[in-house]
């Protein structure tokens, strides 16, 4: 897994990527129209602030809002209901209102399009007009196959989505969203689809992956090792309406050993976001906590 | 026999061509006796000779082939209403699907058509547009583009939405969405969609060739009928069914090529 290492400037530099960056939720209220007219809240005064790059795990029941707020950040807003209702993002200090470049997401599902190769794939963003007219073609080709290099994937690019294992699909999808070097990184359950040890590699990958281009990695997760693993910060969010029940940091550095894992210190971590979770969420069974 | 109810059972295919052949074949025997047997006379039900023999003198007759220059004029008329079916209605169920106002703003004026008798349409549009091509062009084409809009429009709609949040995520304008993930992603439910038009055409062109037709399929079958050749009617509808059968299976197989990574999702 030292792919990524050996080619520390393919996706751009570190220092570039470790800038200072400011990421703000403020008040953010989540309202959905219900069928008898009124409406269902999603999101209670959610406030949060992000000061540097880091892995910060936002980690709740299922159905509590996190994705939502996940695509607020990435300013993307599919369903037609105006998101957020009430409050307001702020990217370095400018209130975001809708798409932008600074943030990309990675999804658990129909990530990658199955009509393209694997490297059409990971190229895809830009043929958009607006990665075309700021990345010459030389350059992006270089930088898609540098970035397909980092992931382990060199000698698949010509292959279908179909023609890959899950876990491959998830570095295609890490490939695709990492070569446009974003500030911001949104990951929505990318790996709950993964059978246990494809997860393992491809946290192992997200660790080595962060190290040559440290930015901020928010990462939706359902699950509490995951969590340990993978976060600098541990946001816990609570049942519908999702309100922040818990943040702390995690000093330990990454990778973190399976004896980590088993030490005092973790297993108080895993007790104390578990017994956040059950306030959050009781009597429902969404928490996974893998061993 | 324990596959027999088995939905998922996979048949070898020599196996599916044998029952399938077996069954063509049973209908044949089934009819050659029926006539043979003179239980129903020959005027009204020919026997599968007489219309091999009607095939062979329409397919060769006095040095000209009547059967292959109808087939021309047939293929010909459903291919150039086929190709403004696919200019028109392509372009117009995307843009249904793709902006949710103008579906709500055309769909009053698409969707009743499916249900509408078009062949009831055929006066109206003789009236409108004369008795020739221009005429069985039309009625060819409204025949099979009310179909295929409402079916491109719902291929569109059909796209899971984390395609089009995908694409905007990543900078794509919302027209960029569309045509590089969404219409990308919906083009083998529209080629199933141009598919279905086609086989609805081949059901109209008898229709359309009904109406002063000098050459086709449609103006040979009624010759035959008005002169009381059965054996002809049967034969033409036997080619006209071919045909239909055909154009499906190439444009299957076209489509498979096209999109090979459909079945593999």
């Amino acid at each position: 897994m030292s792919t990524a290492d050996q080619r520390p400037e393919s996706a751009g530099s570190a220092q570039e990527a470790a800038k200072p960056i400011s990421v703000v939720l403020r008040d953010i209220v989540q309202e959905y129209p219900v069928v008898d007219g009124g409406v269902t809240r999603v999101i209670d005064r959610v406030s949060l602030t992000f000061d540097r790059p880091g892995i910060a795990m936002l980690l709740g029941p299922s159905g509590c809002g996190k994705s939502t707020l996940l695509q607020m950040l990435g300013g993307v807003r599919p369903m037609g209901v105006v998101t957020p209702s009430s409050g307001s993002v702020l990217i370095d200090g400018v209130e975001c209102t809708g798409p932008h470049d600074d943030a990309v997401m990675v999804f658990q599902r129909y990530a990658n399009r199955p009509d393209l190769t694997v490297f059409d794939n990971v190229a895809f963003p830009f043929r958009l007009k607006l990665w075309r007219s700021r990345v010459p073609e030389s350059e992006w080709r270089q930088r898609v196959a540098d970035m397909l290099a980092a992931v382990g994937l060199s000698d698949k690019l010509g292959l279908l989505p179909a023609q890959l294992s899950g876990g491959q699909n998830q570095r295609v999808a890490l490939a695709r969203a990492l070569v446009l070097r974003p500030r911001i990184l949104l990951m929505d359950e990318p790996f709950g689809a993964l059978d246990a040890q494809t997860r393992d590699e491809m946290q192992r990958l997200l660790i080595d992956l962060y190290r040559s281009w440290p930015c901020l990695v928010v990462f939706v997760t359902h699950d509490v090792t995951e969590a340990l693993v993978l976060g600098d910060r541990v946001i816990v969010l609570s049942t519908q309406p999702a309100r922040v029940a818990d943040d702390f940091v995690i000093d330990e550095p990454r990778p973190r050993p399976a004896v980590w894992q088993r030490s005092r210190e973790a297993q108080a971590l895993e007790e104390r976001i578990l017994r956040q979770l059950h306030q959050a969420s009781p009597g429902r069974g969404q928490v996974r906590v893998t061993v | 026999m324990s596959d027999f109810w088995n939905p998922y059972a996979a048949l070898t295919s020599g196996r599916r061509r044998l029952l399938g052949a077996g069954s063509v074949l049973a209908v044949l025997l089934l009819w050659g006796l029926i006539a043979a047997s003179g239980l129903v006379s020959a005027t009204k039900l020919p026997g599968p000779w007489d219309v091999l023999a009607a095939l062979a003198y329409l397919g060769w007759h006095e040095g000209e082939s009547m059967l292959l220059t109808a087939t021309l004029w047939s293929v010909g008329r459903l291919f150039v209403a086929g190709a403004l079916v696919v200019a028109v209605g392509i372009p117009i169920g995307i843009v249904m699907g793709a902006a949710p106002r103008v579906n709500a703003a055309l769909s009053p004026l698409v969707d009743p058509f499916r249900s509408a008798p078009v062949v009831a349409l055929l006066p109206i549009l003789v009236m409108w547009l004369g008795i020739g091509e221009t005429m069985k062009i039309a009625f060819l084409f409204v025949g099979a583009v009310v179909y295929l809009i409402p079916m491109v429009r719902d291929a569109i709609q059909a796209v899971p939405q984390s395609y089009w949040i995908g694409a905007r995520d990543l900078g794509a304008t919302p027209w960029e969405c569309i045509q590089r993930s969404v219409v990308p992603m919906a083009m083998p439910r529209i080629a199933d969609a141009v598919i279905v038009a086609f086989s609805v055409m081949w059901t109209y062109i008898t229709v359309a060739e009904y109406v002063n037709a000098r050459q086709g399929l449609g103006q040979l079958i009624q010759n035959a009928r008005r002169f009381s050749a059965w054996d002809q009617v049967f034969a033409g509808i036997i080619v006209i069914i071919a045909l239909a059968l055909a154009t499906y299976q190439s444009m299957v197989w076209l489509k498979r090529r096209l999109y090979p990574w459909e079945t593999q999702q």
